[in-house]
């Protein structure tokens, strides 16, 4: 049996003894982690300026030993995603190449401009008159007059067969009936390779000539231009190949091709 | 009065269809083959008996392997099919009844004629009795060569179509 005292003093030991231990190992600890936290900031001390220099050597070396791999990783994954890459570089440059060509033609026609400003003569004062008054640019309107555009040919063509139906020229030239086969054959095929839908060709430029293209129902018209073709011409003939077509399209199927022919040649007199 | 119509000529490639043409128009051949790329279109004046005169504005086409195949813009609006096959090349009338099935299924409406080519070369017999067992109409046998029955293979459509 165990005595009193002896329960006592087991008891003591428990709690005090033990206790004792703890705080003295708590201690041992505390004193370790001190040294090595003091320890470390002398080291540190010496040791950073050593690791920022090799930090900065790391950094400077990165093109030439890292950079052969990071290329080539680009490479390919940018070979690997063509479509993403044009996808996302296509607004940019589209935004680029739109800015360098209104670029050029403000200098263009600030150039002309200039030279317009220097010129004084009757000429150029009524030009400055009629830019005035009909707001176009007075150096669209040089450009204009230097080369004029001008009405060659007008093809009335049946959509699909390429059949003319009429035709209005200044020139005799080549067999008609051909051409607008060979411009429709042209037309479809272009008009084909853009798979997406209901695309038209509109304009198709050789030499010095502008073929402008305007789709009615069941014909197109094809107006051939000489000349300088500006943005104030194609919109003039636009409005005037509607009037034309307003005209014509209740009688078209039934009028003979001499008729749709004389037709053509009084609306385009005017 | 003046009236147009649009014949196209089809057949696969090298069967003679531009040969045939050539002939019509300038009566010439030429041995070595030059295959037309896309389309070549060109245009004969034929008095009708009525008075009237016809322009038939003629699609001459790249060859293909069937008429499925062709680009069907170029097809479009047409009132004359003249197609063409090689007496010479099975392979170039062995389809020649889907072929013409396909023709009469989209095509309905528009005039057509088949016509064996290069009757100079050998005896037409074979492609002949292989067509008429399959019940296929053949308009005739030509030659652009020798240009024995060019002339009706285009007036014969001529007289169709302006009926
Ligand atoms: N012997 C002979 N050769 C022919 C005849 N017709 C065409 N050829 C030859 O066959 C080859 C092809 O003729 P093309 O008229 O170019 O054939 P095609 O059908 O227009 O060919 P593609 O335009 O490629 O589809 C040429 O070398 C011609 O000289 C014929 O009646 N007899
Ligand atoms: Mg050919």
């Amino acid at each position: 049996m165990v005595k009193e005292e002896d329960k006592l003093q087991m008891l003591r030991d428990i709690l005090l003894v033990d206790d004792r231990q703890v705080a003295n190992a708590v201690n041992q600890r505390l004193d370790v982690i001190t040294q090595t936290i003091e320890e470390r900031a002398k080291l540190s001390e010496k040791v950073d300026p050593i690791i920022q220099e090799k930090l900065d050597e790391f950094v400077a070396e990165i093109p030439v030993t890292l950079g052969p791999t990071i290329t080539k990783t680009l490479k390919k994954e940018i070979a690997n995603s063509q479509d993403a890459v044009v996808e996302a570089l296509y607004p940019i440059m589209g935004k680029m190449i739109k800015r360098y060509v209104q670029n050029e033609i403000k200098v263009l026609s600030e150039t002309i401009n200039k030279k317009v400003n220097n010129t004084f003569s009757l000429i150029s004062l009524k030009r400055k008159m009629r830019a005035r008054f009909t707001g176009v640019k007075e150096s669209d309107l040089i450009l204009a007059e230097a080369n004029p555009p001008a009405i060659n040919e007008v093809f009335l063509i049946q959509k699909g067969s390429g059949i003319l139906l009429g035709n209005h020229s200044t020139t005799e030239t080549v067999d008609k009936d051909m051409i607008s086969g060979m411009l429709t054959a042209i037309k479809s095929f272009v008009e084909d390779a853009f798979t997406g839908g209901n695309q038209n060709l509109e304009n198709i430029e050789y030499e010095l000539y502008t073929i402008h293209i305007q789709n009615f129902y069941n014909f197109y018209i094809a107006v051939v231009v000489s000349g300088n073709y500006t943005r104030s011409f194609e919109s003039q003939l636009e409005n005037k190949l509607f009037k034309l077509s307003k005209k014509l399209s209740p009688s078209v199927s039934h009028l003979s091709r001499e008729e749709t022919d004389s037709f053509l040649e009084k609306f385009f007199k005017k | 009065m003046k009236i147009s119509k649009k014949i196209v000529l089809l057949g696969q490639f090298g069967v003679g269809k531009s040969s045939l043409l050539r002939r019509f128009l300038e009566n010439v051949f030429e041995t070595d083959y030059k295959p037309t790329l896309g389309v070549q279109i060109k245009k004969k004046m034929l008095d009708l008996p009525s008075g009237d005169k016809l322009s038939m504005i003629i699609w001459d086409l790249e060859g293909f392997m069937a008429i499925a195949k062709a680009r069907a813009s170029y097809l479009l609006g047409s009132e004359g099919f003249i197609y063409v096959f090689d007496v010479t090349r099975p392979i170039t009338y062995e389809n020649l009844e889907q072929e013409l099935d396909f023709i009469a299924l989209k095509y309905n409406n528009v005039a057509l004629q088949v016509i064996g080519n290069k009757c100079d070369l050998e005896n037409h017999d074979i492609a002949k009795n292989h067509l008429e067992k399959k019940g296929i109409m053949v308009h005739s046998y030509v030659s652009a060569k020798t240009g024995e029955g060019v002339q009706e293979v285009f007036t014969d459509l001529a007289k169709k179509l302006s009926k």
